[in-house]
């Protein structure tokens, strides 16, 4: 057989069809998103944990009720649609007038409970799927061997895919779709009832997300974490093919499937990052993406009119010093370990709320900042031996880097294609984290020791510890108060009520954005800093992106653009996670259900519900 | 007059917080043409809004062929045979002319049929190719937003402001439309501000200020009553 670049034809293919299967159900479910994000306005979240309902569907016919692959490829994308439905119906339906943002916090939150109560059933190992009898073996190709069902999942795919673009684009069906896209005020007096438009949109763009679920079934083994890891790299298609074109999702999918097989077979450690990679080049050159159309991408409209604007008050500064009063004396009733750690992410917290409170930005990617920070910290006080100050200084430092440039980046982008983009860009910096020598994989850099800080201060001693803790963290807090009290965090507010108008007065509100995420990375990144050195350890937990997710619910539960709310949301979710440790699984679930309840009925949060009664800024 | 078709009784209205109509009352007879006049702000608008169903927000009473529409949504309110043609045309732009014509669903079998809008708007015929609804001209795109609520069969026909922005030759052809289709028997309530066109056109007026109707007129009265109307519209 004759060989390319050195590289076997057998394996050259075999990567090939791999990513031809991947960017099949990169199609499918960017394309699903797609049509929803047309219709509702909404970033479908739970569309990767929909792909796995699907995918389990499938799996529980066939356990319990013995009906195989052919009829689970109608009846599981029908009831995976139906719960789409009835979740539009009930709670979805109540968001379309707010932004686009509590759309994605919503659909997040679902997401998270829908993941939890399938780990809690079936545990987190995959469970097998027959390939349908009549689809076993092989095609002896000339340069290789295809498995049938493999074939059949490419071509069943594509003709999923083609139909729908038909149904959208050459029928009258689809011409009402996109009418009620651009106008539904106006189509719905023409006699359509667009209300149901919208829901059963829902359910088809879900039901595709299912039939994924089922193609894959057979082809990955049924795992409830089996959407999680998909969602972020179908948001980075999204964000590449631009959400305007139906095919232009398509075509991305398939494109960018390929280019994963083709890193697999050239430079596999890349493999995992490629599609990030990509991602990144496309928002520097051509931010609408590919097939976007710039119009799609008007800033006025996803103004957030997130949070509550506030002037520094009196009681804001009474509270202030209230809450460190409180938390000066707070060691002698609670653990000083658990107080240290809810601190540490209190900095995280503020950090997001930052940006997304008071410049409307919301970031879903800064573990990024907090893992790295926690990374480059501990490897600094371990391996280069510097005292505990230098190293938490060096974590900020790269935190504040990586802000410039993920920035730079992300800032390229509005609303939610900014909370995509930060997502797939921490994904990206935690597959890079898996991967390199110095963070230690999946054991972290363990054993990081405390040593002196200042050269005087012994921290191996708890209170010590939690007193340095508490010093950084008043030190954040009254920076981040500086900050939105300052002239710069004024214009911050006027870009979150309204760009385009910012804009006319002369501001250039990019740079005024990247001077915010660079701050709010720094400050994310000297939590996670400390955090390494109180605890000791640097792990991938830091970096995943469901810590980002964590942050984010802490400012929601807190209250978005308070002062004080991050701080309190991260006690609230740190206690609970603490004292419900045992519960395991029920964790995850109990957290969606906090986002859900937020984003439906306490948009306020603890804190803004406080500011908002007494008409005092906290 | 003849029977109404559309009846209007103490019609209040709010856009959010701010109350826009104050109790308009008005009538519109089976087949007649009739217009609102009033300045910029008055509750025309609203007016039209509020009767289709698009201002969700109203109280009163608005019975269309002696059914109460006022707690309907707007697809039912256009089910029962009323359509609106918006001041802003609303002419989509990812629609191409052929779908924008034929977008709005048919009610009954007693609407036009292509070849009667077309014999009705011969340009847009030849233009009924083109990709882009929004590719049109202004005034093509006025027929075209008159054209595809004629299709559906509706007998209530809410036009707002057909001839802003046209030209004097393509107001004429508006004109002659609305003639044509009030011989068709059609009912049509028309908000304009141009009275010298809608003279040629209506049967009645009446004159709106702060969301309420202030008076009323025949058509042949028009010049007994151009004194109060010059005074009203402060033209």
């Amino acid at each position: 057989m004759f060989e390319f670049l050195g590289i076997p034809p057998q394996a050259l293919f075999g990567q090939l069809l791999i990513g031809l299967i991947n960017g099949s159900f990169y199609a499918l479910l960017s394309l699903g998103l797609a049509v929803i994000f047309g219709m509702l306005n909404i970033i479908n979240f739970t569309h990767g944990a929909q792909y796995m309902m699907g995918a389990f569907a499938a799996y529980l016919l066939a356990q319990y009720l013995g009906i195989g692959y052919w009829p689970s490829l109608v009846i599981a994308p029908l009831l995976v649609g139906l719960i789409g439905i009835i979740i539009e119906r009930t709670m979805l339906k109540r968001l379309y007038h707010l932004d686009h943002l509590y759309g994605l916090l919503f659909t997040f939150g679902i997401a998270l409970i829908i993941q939890g109560l399938f780990r809690f059933q079936f545990g987190s190992s995959g469970l097998p799927y027959p390939i349908p009898d009549q689809l076993q073996g092989v095609i002896r190709l000339p340069f290789m061997f295809l498995p049938i069902y493999r074939a059949w999942v490419i071509v069943f795919s594509l003709a999923v895919c083609l139909t729908t673009w038909f149904l959208i684009e050459r029928t009258s069906l689809g011409a009402t779709l996109r009418a009620a896209t651009e106008n539904p005020t106006i189509v719905r007096s023409f006699g359509v009832n667009v209300p149901r438009l919208i829901t059963l949109t829902y359910g088809a763009g879900v039901g595709l997300a299912g039939l994924a679920g089922v193609l894959a079934a057979p082809i990955y083994q049924v795992s409830p974490l089996m959407g999680a890891d998909i969602i972020v790299v179908v948001f980075a298609v999204v964000v590449i093919g631009g959400m305007g074109s139906i095919l232009g999702s398509v075509i991305t999918g398939f494109m960018l499937g390929l280019i994963e097989g083709l890193t697999k077979v050239f430079y596999p450690e890349a493999s995992t990052t490629v599609v990030f990679v990509i991602m990144a080049i496309v928002l520097l050159i051509r931010p609408s993406g590919l097939f976007g159309k710039a119009a799609t991408t008007t800033a006025g409209v996803e103004s957030t009119g997130i949070g509550s604007s506030l002037d520094g008050g009196r009681v804001l500064n009474v509270a202030m010093a209230g809450l460190v009063a409180i938390l000066a004396i707070a060691p002698l009733v609670l653990y000083p370990q658990f107080l240290m750690k809810a601190l540490c992410i209190a900095l995280f917290a503020m950090s997001v709320n930052l940006l997304l409170g008071f410049a409307g930005l919301l970031s879903f990617g800064h573990a990024m900042f907090l893992g790295s920070a926690g990374y480059v910290s501990a490897h600094a006080a371990k391996i280069w031996g510097l005292p505990p100050e230098l190293a938490i200084l060096a974590g900020t430092a790269t935190a504040a880097f990586m802000g410039l440039i993920a920035g730079a980046i992300a800032i390229r982008r509005q609303g939610i294609y900014f909370a995509m983009t930060t997502l797939a860009l921490s994904q990206m910096i935690f597959f890079i984290a898996v991967q390199v020598p110095f963070t230690g994989g999946e054991d972290g850099i363990q054993g990081v020791p405390r040593g002196l800080m200042f050269g005087f201060l012994d921290i191996k001693n708890q209170l010590t510890m939690y007193y340095v803790v508490l010093a950084v963290f008043v030190f954040a807090m009254l920076l981040v108060h500086r900050i939105i009290h300052s002239p710069f965090g004024e214009v911050l507010k006027s870009i979150r009520e309204n760009e385009p108008r910012a804009i006319s007065l002369g501001y250039k509100t990019d740079r005024y954005k990247l001077m915010a995420f660079v701050l709010s990375a720094s400050i994310a990144g000297l939590g996670g800093a400390t955090k390494a050195i109180v605890f000791q350890l640097a792990s991938l937990t830091d970096v995943h992106w469901s810590m980002s997710g964590e942050a984010v619910l802490m400012t929601l539960v807190g209250g978005l653009g308070t002062m004080l709310g991050p701080v309190v949301g991260a006690f609230v979710i740190i206690a609970m996670e603490t004292y419900l440790a045992e519960w395991g699984q029920w964790v995850t679930v109990i957290q969606g259900v906090v986002f859900v309840i937020c984003v439906m009925a306490f948009r306020r949060g603890l804190v803004g519900e406080v500011a908002y009664r007494t008409g005092k800024p906290l | 007059m003849k029977p109404a078709l559309l009846s209007v009784q103490n019609l209040e209205s709010w856009y959010g917080e701010s109350h826009i109509l104050h109790g308009v009352n008005l009538e519109v007879g089976q087949g007649e043409v009739v217009t609102l006049l009033g300045r910029n702000g008055a509750g025309k608008t609203t007016t039209l809004k509020s009767i289709m169903g698009i201002v969700r927000n109203r109280r009163g009473s608005i019975t269309k062929g002696g059914i109460q529409t006022i707690g309907m949504t707007s697809d039912r309110i256009a089910k029962l045979g009323t359509a609106l043609c918006p001041e802003e045309r609303a002419i989509f732009s990812s629609l191409n002319v052929r779908e924008n014509l034929m977008l709005p669903p048919a009610i009954n079998d007693r609407g036009m049929s292509v070849e009667e809008i077309f014999a009705l708007f011969p340009n847009l015929k030849e233009r009924i190719g083109t990709s882009q609804g929004t590719k049109l001209s202004g005034g093509e795109q006025q027929m075209l937003a008159i054209a595809r609520i004629l299709r559906t069969g509706a007998d209530l026909l809410l036009l707002d402001e057909p001839t802003e922005g046209l030209a004097p030759v393509i107001i004429q052809q508006i004109g002659r439309t609305i003639r044509m289709l009030k011989e068709r028997g059609l009912t049509i309530l028309l908000v304009e501000q141009n009275f010298r066109f809608a003279s040629t056109v209506a049967d009645r007026f009446y004159v709106m200020e702060h969301g309420q109707i202030i008076d009323g007129f025949k058509s042949a009265d028009l010049e007994a009553n151009m004194p109060k109307l010059h005074d009203y519209l402060g033209v």
